[in-house]
């Protein structure tokens, strides 16, 4: 699905988000990618995004070599996928359900089929009921759901998250990673970054931690922090590699 | 034990492995139908034909676009209502630059229609005599017509050209005018020798061109139409600037739109459409503003000067003013549309 190959990034201001950073993740998995702020976690998924082009190496989304992908193929390459933010990125003066219906809009979906599925991704998130409310209507748990419809809408096989609960309460982080989570367990393969590491280890899922740039650890069924692993593994059940 | 693994190294076979999730957008089982009780397709009503289809997209692409542009309009109305004037007051200014450069084409052509000799004619010639002279003015080389200008013929004509607000009977008793020939020449240059030649001619006894006048006036009217179209240019430049300041303002106001719109992955078209339209119509109406300007204030401005300076030769409303309209139109459509796209460009780099 995803593909880094030796992937290094520096901006032009002179910082060096990634350094040589070599990754895959398959179809279907669900990745945690954590680690401090500047770490470079919003670079590695900026760069499946193509919000961001490497300075080296290579990155392969859906078997593409993105990396050299023409600027007019970008926006086809984004309807492959769905992207989440911490700000959520609603237009403020469309409804729930106008958010969600632009997106397919974009697609080119076939107008009669817009108002139903549209109305379904919002069923998805529970908010069928919020359709017809604004953005600033809405609670920050509401407006994350939104935007998890809208980048559901089109049922891409990518899901991006980039700290999608760093705004929001623990209970409403936790039924946004449980939504996301379920998401996952239909087959989109979905890669969240985040802080949070309740929810890192209670869900046990792959973890990706970088560190200055760099893929420091990469296992799966992870922890936020590997010390805790010590601990935890006996309990849950062992650990696995 | 923490579990290390070298960086980048993933075992095979772990995870669930792809559950043979087809990477087409609508093929197998949708993701985002979890909720949905059955995996088919539940929703699919029964497809219309695909010409159907496709021009139901274009209807809903166009309806899509009108309606985001009403609704940018509606909501950034002080934006817009900022757009819209300094447009106008551009076109105005451009107008106005038209017009002036109009009429004095214009005045050009007029004069230069009317270079030819005038031989005016002794008093008492019999008819054969005119007549010879006529036949021998004729035949000068040079020459392309001659026109024979009775005294009454002139006096009727002057009395034309006063209009009626001076009735000429009243100030002459009797026609002060002589008998003349309009000799029309081949070209502007041969005024001067033909006009030597008639000089020359039996029973004429003045000879009148207006050689150095025309002459001089020409190189004027060169002069001021190179400058007509420079003003023209130099305006439509300033409109250009104008307004695609105008325009980046009511897009960077707009940034984030344009933002979200590319992260879902439209293309420039999609993002670009509804910012041109909102364009062309801020320019439509300002278009419209400056006829409803321009119109009225030339009809009386003609009117106006037709009473005053009657010998001035100003186009007529009916002449000048569709053309007018149809080059402040479409400079205005095409100035306004290429500044929304230059100041869209910036935008759109991602």
């Amino acid at each position: 699905m995803i593909r880094f190959r030796g992937v290094s990034k520096r901006y032009p201001n002179g910082v060096t988000a990634l350094r040589d950073v070599s990754l895959s993740i398959e179809p279907g998995e669900f990745v945690f990618v954590i680690g401090a702020t500047g770490s470079g976690k919003s670079t590695l998924l900026k760069l499946i995004y193509r919000a961001e082009v490497p300075t080296q190496g290579q990155v392969i989304v859906g078997g593409r070599d993105i990396t050299r992908l023409p600027r007019r193929h970008v926006p086809a390459l984004r309807r492959s996928m769905g992207i989440v933010f911490q700000d959520y990125k609603l237009l403020p003066h469309k409804t729930a359900y106008e958010n969600v219906a632009f997106a397919l809009h974009v697609t080119g979906a076939a107008p009669h089929e817009i108002r139903p599925r549209a109305l379904r991704a919002l069923g998805v998130v529970g908010l069928e009921e919020r359709a017809d409310a604004y953005p600033h209507q809405l609670s920050g748990g509401e407006q994350q759901r939104v935007s998890i419809a809208r980048a559901l809408v089109h049922q891409p096989p990518l899901l991006l998250a980039d700290e999608p609960t760093g705004n929001l309460d623990p209970r409403t982080s936790w039924e946004i990673i449980q939504l996301l989570s379920r998401i996952n367990l239909h087959g989109t393969t979905v890669v969240v970054t985040t802080h949070n590491k309740t929810i890192v280890d209670i869900l046990r899922k792959r973890v990706v931690e970088l560190a200055g740039g760099t893929v420091v650890r990469d296992e799966d069924y992870g922890l936020y922090t590997p010390r805790a692993a010590v601990d935890v593994p006996h309990l849950v059940g062992g650990r696995r590699g | 034990m923490a579990e290390r693994r070298p960086v980048g190294v993933r075992p095979a076979g772990r995870g669930i492995p792809a559950r043979a999730r087809p990477v087409g957008r609508r093929g197998g089982t949708p993701a985002a139908r979890p909720a949905a009780p059955s995996p088919a397709p539940a929703v699919r009503p029964a497809a219309p034909p695909p010409v159907a289809v496709a021009a139901a997209r274009v209807r809903a692409a166009v309806a899509y676009t009108v309606r985001e542009a009403a609704l940018a309009f509606r909501r950034n109305g002080l934006m817009s209502l900022a757009a819209v004037t300094t447009i106008l007051v551009t076109l105005l200014l451009v107008g106005c630059g038209l017009i002036l450069s109009a009429n004095l084409h214009h005045l050009a052509r007029v004069v230069e229609g009317q270079v030819g000799v005038v031989a005016y004619l002794r008093e008492g010639l019999t008819p054969p005599e005119r007549d010879r002279l006529v036949a021998a003015a004729r035949r000068l080389p040079g020459v392309r017509a001659v026109t024979f200008v009775g005294r009454d013929v002139a006096l009727r004509r002057l009395q034309a050209t006063l209009g009626d607000r001076v009735a000429l009977r009243d100030v002459v008793q009797t026609n002060p005018l002589p008998d003349s020939l309009e000799i029309a020449v081949t070209e502007g240059r041969q005024v001067r020798p033909v006009a030597e030649a008639v000089r020359r001619l039996r029973g004429v006894e003045e000879v009148a061109f207006g050689g150095e006048v025309v002459d001089r006036l020409l190189a004027v009217t060169g002069v001021v139409r190179a400058v007509g179209w420079g003003l023209a240019l130099l305006l439509g430049l300033v409109a250009l600037v104008i307004i695609m300041n105008t325009v980046r303002l009511t897009i960077l106001a707009r940034r984030q739109e344009i933002e979200i719109m590319q992260l879902v992955g439209a293309g420039g078209w999609y993002v670009r459409s509804p910012f041109l339209m909102e364009g062309a119509v801020e320019g439509a109406l300002a278009i419209l503003l400056a006829a409803g300007v321009l119109v009225p204030a030339y009809t009386v401005l003609v009117e106006r000067a037709r009473g005053a300076l009657p010998f001035l030769p100003l186009l007529g409303p009916a002449d000048l003013l569709p053309g007018l309209l149809a080059t402040i139109a479409t400079g205005g459509f095409v100035v306004g549309m290429s500044g929304s796209l230059l100041a869209l460009r910036r935008f759109l780099q991602t």
